[in-house]
């Protein structure tokens, strides 16, 4: 059972690292799931990127804070 | 032809880095212990490896549709480059130590002569979860690259080729490889693979790319500025 539990965290960390960023990138591509097909406007998709993109500059500014405190 | 380059490119560049750290404990504890159990335990783990990209690869490809394995695969391949772009932003910014291979060799030797007398399955055990967990990941990549652009051929040759020539170069110099450019890596494949997932969830959830594949190289672009931009906000004086 001790091993199971090892291996599902060794395969949950193959994708998240803290789980408070991974859960907004979830939500933000959720949100785009749910709004972006609604659209119908070309290169909308970039929206969903800029958001990730920005959401990785914010976790990793605060995570770099939080360490140096 | 470009979308072929991209999954053998992902596929090789992510096979390559991960070798290089499965190589690291290989040797660690192949010229600590001898080689014969370390031996066995990677060719276990690579035997489990293959198995799973044959069993997983094969249920996906056949069995979900093409929509849903896109925003799925997109989704988990978005997190997993996030989690290594992440990495890189903060070691490349100095917030946290890069990855030493010399460092991970020589603390990996000293456990081991300590455990010198006990038996040989420590060894097995310890090439075999090294090579398995390391190996997880690229068989993740390879599924990923390789099932949503139907090029799974092309991905498992770049993941193979890319252990192949990590494995002949440790056979040959018999050292950890402490020159390749690890943390550069970890970061380029970062950007590719959150590139890549941006573009399949974006596609599983219906919306169109302009420029379609080359659509990629845009994002790219994109997180390459975002990343650069965290690097300079985090060394800023007020953060430092």
């Amino acid at each position: 059972m001790r091993w199971l539990r090892a291996a599902a965290s060794e395969v949950i960390g193959l994708f998240v690292g803290d789980w408070f960023q991974s859960g907004v990138s979830v939500a933000i591509l959720g949100a785009g799931w749910l709004a972006l097909p609604r659209l119908h406007v070309e290169g909308v998709a970039y929206v969903l990127a800029l958001a990730l993109a920005v959401q990785l500059v914010l976790a990793t500014a605060a995570e770099a804070r939080r360490k140096k405190a | 032809m470009g979308a072929q380059l991209l999954t053998f490119g992902a596929a090789f560049l992510g096979s390559a880095v991960e070798s290089v750290e499965a190589l690291t404990i290989v040797l660690a504890v192949g010229l600590t212990r001898g080689w014969r159990a370390p031996l066995l335990g990677t060719l276990s783990a690579l035997g489990l490896l293959a198995l799973l990209v044959g069993i997983f690869g094969q249920l996906i490809v056949t069995r979900v549709p093409e929509l849903t394995l896109k925003l799925i695969i997109g989704t988990l391949i978005v997190l997993f480059g996030l989690r290594w772009l992440h990495k890189a932003v903060l070691r490349s910014a100095g917030v946290v130590a890069m990855h030493d291979e010399n460092r991970a060799y020589a603390e990996t030797v000293e456990s081991l002569r300590a455990d010198h007398e006990k038996t040989d399955w420590i060894g097995f055990t310890l090439a075999l979860k090294g090579v398995f967990l390391e190996g997880l990941e690229v068989v993740f990549i390879v599924i990923a690259v390789g099932g949503t652009t139907g090029g799974m051929g092309v991905a498992v040759v770049g993941g193979l080729l890319a252990m192949v020539v990590v494995a002949g170069a440790g056979v040959i110099i018999r050292r950890p490889l402490a020159q390749v450019p690890e943390n550069t890596l970890k970061y380029a494949v970062g950007i590719i693979l959150t590139s890549v997932g941006t573009f399949w969830a974006a596609e599983g959830m219906g919306v169109s790319w302009p420029l379609d594949f080359v659509s990629i190289l845009g994002l790219a672009v994109l997180y390459l500025v975002a990343s650069r931009v965290a690097i300079a906000l985090i060394r800023r004086p007020a953060l430092a």
